[in-house]
C-alpha cells in the first residue's frame, strides 16, 4: 500500500518541487512563482465557484462523452462489420474528423443555437471518432477461427454481437474511450470558448483575457486535477469491465 | 526516462519562459545598415488598415524600420508576445490594456490605433437587430440577450453605457460571446435579440435588412479612442530611438490613413478577405494620430462601474505614454 | 452487421473506391440542397457549387498553396517529433513495470491538460512563429501515441513473452521479436490518430495565435465576413485529412500485411 503511494506520488512531488523551486523567484508576468499560483488557487476555487462554473462543464462533459461512446460503438460495429458500408462511410467520416473543431463551432452554432445543446454537439463531434475508429478496427481483427466457429455454431444477430463481436473488440474499444476522455475534457474547454457564460473553459479563457495569470494557471491545475480524477474513475470501470480479458491474460502468466 | 524528460518538458517550458522575461532580447535586432527589424501583432481587421498603408507607402523604411505583420487573434495573443519580446509593438482595445494595467502587466501605449466617428448613423459599429424587431431605441435593449465579441470588455460597457443614456436600465441585460463573424445569424435566427458587430459583419447585418439602435461608441464619449499600439516598458526603457521612429511613422500612416479612404479600402484587399463590393460600401472608422484621453477616461470609469477591473482602479499615467 | 470475415462480400478494390466516392457525392449533394430549399439560409450555409466555386478561386492564388505548405510543414515535423517521442517513451515504459507504476500518475495528469490552454506559454516562447504551432502539435499528438503504444505493449501474449524467456531473449530480443510486432497494429493505429489530431491542431493554433498557414486564412476569412470563402478552407482542412488517412493505411496495409486485421480484408 504505502509502496503504491509512494509510485504514485513519487514523481508528482519531485516535480512539484523542482517547479515551485525554479519559479520561486520567476519575475515573468506570465510565469508567476507557484507560490502565488497555490494562493490563487485557494481563492479562486471556492465551493460557491465549483458549483457554478465547474458543475455545469462536467454535466456537459458527461452528456457529450456517454453520447459519443454510444455513437461510436454502435456505428462502429455497424461500419466494422460490414465492409461494403466502410467504404461508402469511411472518406466522409475522415473528411469531417479532420476538420478542427474551432472551425466548426461557428456551423454548429447556426444548426444547434448557443445554449448547452451547442456544447454538448462539439464535445460528441470531437471525441466520437477515437471510439469509432478503435471499434471498427476492434471489429474487423475478430479473429477468423472465432468468427468461423461462431457461424457453425448458427451464431448470429444479437447473439453474435453479444457473444463475438463485442468481447473480441472490447480490448479496443476500451482504448478509445480512453482516448475519447481526454479529447472530450479538450472539447469542453474549447466549447466554452463560444457563446458560453459559465463553466471551467471560460473562466480560464477570461482570466487569460483580463491578464489574471496566477488565476489562469490554478485553472490549468484544476484541469489537470480533474483529467487525473475521471482517468482514475475510468481505470476502475475498466477494470471492472474488462475483467475476463485481465483474468485471461493472468491465468496465462500463472500457468 | 524518456516519459520523466517528457513531464520535465512543461516544466522546463515555464522556466524557459521565465528566463525568457527576465533576459529576452531587447528591441528589433538591428541589421546592416541600422535598420531595425520589427515585427507588429495586429488583428487583421479594418482598424489596422493604416500599418499596412504606412508600409506600403514607406513610412517605416524611411524611418530605418524593417516591418513585419504577424496577426494574432484579440489581445489575449498579441500581449504575451509583446511582454517576451516576440514582438516589439501591438495592437489592442483601450479596455483590454486598462485591464492590463490594473494587473501591472509591464506595457505602454505608444500611439494611438483607431478612433470612432463620433457620428451616430456612421460609426463603424453599433448594436443591430433584426428588421422585425419590437427593439426600436437603446432604451428597449434593458433586459434582452446582446451578443459581444469578448465578454466584459469594450463592447459590454460602451453598449451598457448607450442604455444607461438612453434611461434604460442596463442590469438585466444578459450578454453572450460569439464571433462577429457568428452575429449576423444569430440576430437573423433569433438566438440573441440584439449583437453588437463591427465592420465589415455590420454591412452583412444591414444588408440583411437588420437595423442599427444603438450607436454605442459615439454614445459612450466623443470621439472615442478605441484601440491603440503599444510597446512593452523594457523596449520603451531600453530602445526609446526606435519607439520614436516607430511612433512617427504610425503617426504619419494614420495621418495618411485619414486622409485617403480610398487606397484605405484597396489596401484592405491585401490582408483581409472583405468582399470588394462591401470594402467600397463599408464605413471606415477615424484614425486620429491623438488619443483622446478624456474618452480613455470614460472607458476608464465605465469599467470600473461594471466590475470589470475587480477591485482596482486604472492608472492612466501609467498606460498612456 | 451479419456478414463478416470469410463470408463478406469481397469487394473489388474498383468498387470500394466507388462506394467511398458515393458516399461524398451524398454529402456535396445534401450540402447543395439544404440551401437551396431554404432549410438553411444560403448565406449561412452556401451550396456546394458556391463552396466549389470560392476553392477554385482560392486555390488559383499563390498566397493559398504558400499556406498549405506552411501549415503541411508543421503537420509533419510536429507528428515526426510525436510519434518519435511517443514510441521510445511508449515501449520504454512499456517494458520495464517499475517506470509504468511511476509515471503513470503524471501522465494521467499533463495529459488532459487542453493545448489549448498552452497558448499563452507558446506566443510566449515563439511570437506567432512555426514553433508555436509545434509546440501545440506535438503536445497533442504524443499523447495519443503514447496511450497507444503503452496499451500494444499491454497486450503481449504471456505465453509468447514466456517462451522468448525460456529460449534465454535477452531484453531487446524480447522488445524486438515478441514485444514489437504484439504493439505494432497500435503504434499503427496511434499514428493514424496523431496524424489527424496533429493537422487539428496545427490548424487550431493558427488560428487562434496566427501563425502562418490555412488556419491563419480561415481567421481572415472569418473576421472578413467572407463566410463563402471560409467554407472552402474548412473543407480544404477536410480534403487535407483524408489524404493523410489514405496515406497512414496505405503504410499500414503495407506493414502489417501479415496481421489478422489487414489478413481478413480483402486484397488492394
Amino acid at each position: 500500500m504505502i509502496k503504491r503511494l509512494l509510485l504514485v506520488l513519487g514523481l508528482p512531488v519531485v516535480l512539484f518541487v523542482t517547479w515551485y523551486a525554479a519559479s520561486a523567484n520567476s519575475e515573468n508576468f506570465y510565469a508567476p512563482p507557484l507560490r502565488q499560483i497555490l494562493a490563487a488557487f485557494v481563492d479562486t476555487w471556492t465551493p460557491e465557484r465549483l458549483r457554478a462554473d465547474v458543475l455545469p462543464s462536467l454535466a456537459r462533459l458527461g452528456a457529450g462523452y456517454l453520447l459519443a461512446a454510444l455513437i461510436g460503438i454502435a456505428a462502429g460495429v455497424a461500419i466494422g462489420a460490414n465492409p461494403r458500408l466502410r467504404a461508402a462511410a469511411e472518406p466522409v467520416l475522415e473528411f469531417f474528423r479532420a476538420v478542427p473543431p474551432p472551425v466548426l463551432v461557428p456551423v454548429i452554432m447556426l444548426f444547434a443555437g448557443i445554449g448547452n445543446g451547442m456544447k454538448v454537439i462539439v464535445i460528441v463531434s470531437g471525441c466520437v471518432w477515437p471510439v469509432l475508429l478503435n471499434t471498427v478496427e476492434g471489429v474487423r481483427a475478430t479473429d477468423g477461427v472465432l468468427a468461423d466457429t461462431a457461424r457453425a455454431y448458427g451464431l448470429t444477430g444479437a447473439a453474435r454481437l453479444r457473444h463475438l463481436l463485442l468481447p473480441s473488440a472490447s480490448p479496443q474499444i476500451i482504448a478509445g474511450l480512453r482516448q475519447a476522455l481526454s479529447i472530450a475534457i479538450i472539447l469542453m474547454v474549447i466549447s466554452e470558448m463560444f457563446a458560453a457564460s459559465n463553466g471551467l473553459g471560460f473562466t480560464i479563457v477570461q482570466f487569460q483575457r483580463s491578464f489574471a495569470i496566477p488565476e489562469m494557471w490554478s485553472g490549468i491545475i484544476l484541469l489537470g486535477l480533474l483529467g487525473f480524477g475521471l482517468s482514475e474513475l475510468f481505470r476502475l470501470a475498466e477494470r471492472h469491465a474488462l475483467a475476463w480479458y485481465h483474468g485471461l491474460r493472468d491465468a496465462q502468466r500463472r500457468s | 526516462m524518456r516519459r520523466f524528460i517528457t513531464g520535465m518538458t512543461v516544466l522546463a517550458l515555464v522556466a524557459a519562459g521565465a528566463g525568457c522575461g527576465s533576459s529576452g532580447d531587447s528591441g528589433g535586432g538591428t541589421t546592416d545598415g541600422g535598420v531595425a527589424k520589427v515585427k507588429v501583432g495586429i488583428i487583421p481587421i479594418v482598424d489596422v488598415a493604416p500599418i499596412y498603408l504606412g508600409q506600403k507607402q514607406g513610412f517605416f523604411a524611411n524611418r530605418k524600420i524593417d516591418l513585419t505583420m504577424e496577426s494574432g487573434q484579440g489581445g489575449a495573443a498579441i500581449v504575451p508576445g509583446v511582454v517576451s519580446g516576440q514582438f516589439q509593438f501591438g495592437f489592442s482595445n483601450i479596455t483590454s490594456l486598462l485591464i492590463a494595467q490594473t494587473k501591472n502587466v509591464p506595457v505602454k501605449v505608444v500611439t494611438n490605433g483607431v478612433a470612432s466617428t463620433g457620428t451616430a448613423g456612421k460609426d463603424f459599429g453599433g448594436v443591430t437587430v433584426r428588421k422585425d424587431s419590437p427593439i426600436t431605441e437603446p432604451a428597449d435593449l434593458a433586459g434582452k440577450k446582446i451578443a459581444v465579441n469578448t465578454l466584459k470588455n469594450i463592447g459590454d460597457t460602451t453598449v451598457r453605457e448607450s442604455v444607461r443614456k438612453a434611461g434604460g436600465d442596463p442590469s438585466g441585460i444578459t450578454f453572450v460571446e460569439m464571433p462577429f463573424a457568428n452575429m449576423p445569424a444569430a440576430v437573423e435566427n433569433g438566438q440573441v435579440d440584439a449583437a453588437w458587430v463591427v465592420e465589415p459583419s455590420l454591412s452583412a447585418v444591414t444588408a440583411a435588412g437588420g437595423r442599427v439602435v444603438a450607436w454605442n461608441y459615439v454614445d459612450a464619449a466623443p470621439d472615442l479612442t478605441v484601440a491603440a499600439y503599444f510597446a512593452s516598458s523594457k523596449l520603451i526603457a531600453d530602445d526609446p530611438d526606435l519607439v520614436k521612429r516607430f511612433t512617427e511613422a504610425m503617426n504619419e500612416s494614420l495621418a495618411y490613413a485619414d486622409a485617403h479612404p480610398d487606397e484605405v479600402r484597396e489596401i484592405l484587399g491585401s490582408y483581409t478577405k472583405i468582399d470588394p463590393k462591401v470594402r467600397e460600401a463599408l464605413t471606415l472608422p477615424k484614425w486620429p494620430t491623438e488619443i483622446n484621453k478624456p474618452s480613455v477616461e470614460t472607458l476608464s470609469k465605465l469599467g470600473a462601474q461594471d466590475g470589470i477591473f475587480g477591485s482596482a482602479t486604472p492608472d492612466l499615467a501609467k498606460i498612456l505614454p | 452487421m451479419t456478414a463478416v470475415g470469410a463470408a463478406a462480400p469481397r469487394t473489388a478494390p474498383g468498387g470500394r473506391a466507388l462506394l467511398g466516392l458515393s458516399g461524398l457525392a451524398g454529402l456535396l449533394v445534401l450540402v447543395e440542397l439544404l440551401p437551396r430549399t431554404g432549410i438553411v439560409s444560403d448565406s449561412y450555409l452556401p451550396p456546394t457549387s458556391r463552396i466549389l466555386a470560392a476553392l477554385a478561386d482560392e486555390a488559383a492564388t499563390g498566397a493559398f498553396w504558400v499556406a498549405v505548405g506552411d501549415t503541411l510543414t508543421a503537420w509533419a515535423i510536429g507528428l515526426a517529433i510525436a510519434v518519435v517521442a511517443g514510441v521510445g517513451a511508449g515501449v520504454l515504459i512499456g517494458a520495464v513495470p517499475v517506470l509504468r507504476a511511476v509515471t503513470a500518475s503524471t501522465v494521467e495528469f499533463l495529459r488532459p491538460i487542453p493545448s489549448v490552454a498552452l497558448i499563452p506559454l507558446a506566443v510566449l516562447l515563439y511570437g506567432s512563429d512555426l514553433g508555436s504551432t509545434l509546440l501545440l502539435v506535438v503536445y497533442a499528438a504524443f499523447w495519443q501515441v503514447l496511450v497507444q503504444v503503452l496499451y500494444g505493449v499491454a497486450d503481449v501474449d504471456p505465453v509468447a513473452d514466456e517462451t522468448a524467456r525460456s529460449f534465454r531473449f535477452g531484453p531487446w530480443a524480447r522488445i524486438r521479436y515478441v514485444l514489437w510486432p504484439t504493439a505494432l497494429p497500435y503504434v499503427f493505429t496511434g499514428v493514424r490518430l496523431a496524424a489527424s489530431v496533429a493537422l487539428v491542431l496545427a490548424v487550431t493554433a493558427e488560428l487562434v495565435i496566427g501563425a502562418p498557414g490555412l488556419g491563419a486564412v480561415i481567421a481572415v476569412a472569418q473576421t472578413s465576413n467572407a463566410i463563402t470563402t471560409m467554407y472552402a478552407l474548412i473543407v480544404v482542412t477536410g480534403l487535407l485529412g483524408v489524404a493523410i488517412n489514405l496515406a497512414a493505411r496505405y503504410a499500414e496495409r503495407h506493414f502489417l500485411a501479415w496481421h489478422q486485421s489487414v489478413r481478413g480484408e480483402a486484397p488492394s
